[in-house]
């Protein structure tokens, strides 16, 4: 059995803080929903998230603060339960994205080059997140690139192998902005990956450099 | 990464001290001392099965003041702090009968409600269009972790056990988004002191989260 990538306990503890940017964070809810072993992890630090709270020194409230939180306990009606909400499955032509994408505008897969497609994920709620879908073909290399700032990427299809080793569906991969990396596609199926920038994106060599004004990130 | 934790996970979780000396003697305006655990939890199951106001004040006692300093600290404003105080507590009456003693201390749920109106708060900020929604949920199933009351204790020993740098660093962490690159330009220390800081703070915590079954 091959290992599985895991997301690093730095980020999981901004996860669980809710300190982490909303891209990185739908990418890392993605590889949360597939891995038990982070999500207690998450849980873990969410604890921590307790520890801090209840060691807080305290800050006066507002005389009435009290008072003005039971008026409104009194104006409300008993809560109806809401009823269950039905929801769709999110979908780029019939591949199954995960669930932390729903409510995002995802883009048509775009050519950007041989056997390479890009889709844009756009954020209602962070319109300056960098999110991008890339699908690419069985055997072929991503583009060589480097990153500004630290790079989430979750494999939605598919494996591919870089220097780190071999990446599945479910995996997901943490690079530091120091890192150059140039992920090869494993060749009996195509990938699809979802990938989060925290900075802007830098492409090396010639496709690269062609790529960089299409990306447009 | 699994290693080298197994000195912590044999170690016998500490006795709970008596309430007072674990928390500090602070005494609230009413001359009232805090409440255990133990105590809170029993608070938010009275509001669940009988809406009881008397048990909810004191939980507004104790959490709305540390609550109000945690958003202050992410930057808001005292006012727009106060305000979330009210929501999360809002939250704490309409959810209190959603909140499961084994699987999380009341501290560490009424965090987690606060984390998620923090965020809704941010999301609105940048798209006033944004609705409020629940984030998708991510907590771990009961067969993933069991979460209780002691571990929240455990967890609070740990954090308390790192040197006063390093605590600030996780503190900073759980305030808001600022980057590792920005607290230190708070703190007027160099990066790569804030990188050491919490990776040593990281390896330290790590024990604490090794207990899973």
């Amino acid at each position: 059995m091959t290992k599985h990538h895991h997301a690093t306990d730095e980020t999981l503890m901004r996860y669980a803080a809710g300190t982490l940017a909303a891209g990185p964070a739908i990418v890392v809810a993605a590889h949360l929903s597939h891995c038990p072993a982070c999500r207690a992890r998450v849980s873990a630090f969410q604890a921590l998230g307790g520890a801090v709270l209840e060691e807080l020194e305290p800050t006066v409230l507002s005389p009435n603060a009290l008072a003005d939180v039971l008026s409104r306990i009194d104006a409300e009606d008993p809560q109806p339960t809401p009823p269950a909400k039905v929801e769709t499955p999110v979908e780029i032509d019939g591949v199954r994205l995960p669930d932390s994408l729903r409510g995002c505008d995802i883009g048509r897969w775009k050519w950007i080059g041989p056997g390479m497609h890009m889709s844009r994920i756009g954020i209602p709620h962070d319109p300056d997140a960098n999110v991008i879908m890339l699908k690419v073909g069985p055997g072929r290399a991503l583009p060589d690139h480097g990153h500004a700032g630290t790079e989430f990427t979750y494999l939605v299809a598919g494996s591919y192998t870089d220097r780190f080793g071999r990446f599945k569906a479910g995996d997901i991969a943490e690079m530091d902005e120091d890192v150059e990396h140039q992920p090869i596609v494993d060749a009996d199926e195509e990938c699809i990956c979802l990938a989060a920038l925290e900075g802007k994106m830098r492409f090396n060599g010639f496709i690269g450099r062609m790529l960089q004004p299409i990306f447009g990130i | 990464m699994h290693e080298a934790s197994h000195q912590f996970a044999i170690r016998k979780v500490a006795a709970p001290r008596p309430a007072n000396a674990r928390l500090g003697l602070v005494t609230l305006g009413e001359g009232m001392q805090i409440p255990a655990a133990e105590e809170l939890a029993e608070f938010v199951a009275a509001v669940a099965s009988r809406r009881d106001r008397e048990a909810f004040a004191a939980l507004f006692r104790h959490f709305g003041p540390r609550l109000k300093t945690f958003f202050m600290r992410g930057g808001m404003s005292p006012g727009l702090a106060e305000d979330l105080v009210q929501e999360t507590m809002l939250s704490v009456w309409r959810k209190a009968s959603y909140f499961d003693p084994a699987r999380a201390g009341v501290a560490t749920w009424i965090f987690t409600i606060a984390r998620n109106l923090r965020i809704d708060h941010l999301r609105r900020q940048r798209n006033p269009a944004d609705l409020p929604h629940e984030p998708v949920e991510t907590l771990p199933s009961l067969e993933d972790v069991l979460l209780d009351a002691e571990r929240d204790l455990r967890v609070r020993n740990a954090l308390s056990g790192l040197s006063p740098e390093q605590q600030t660093i996780i503190r900073l962490s759980y305030y808001s988004e600022k980057s590792q690159a920005e607290i230190a330009g708070e703190l007027g220390i160099p990066l790569g002191t804030v990188k050491s800081r919490a990776r040593l703070a990281m390896n330290r915590l790590r024990a604490l989260l090794e207990d899973r079954p």
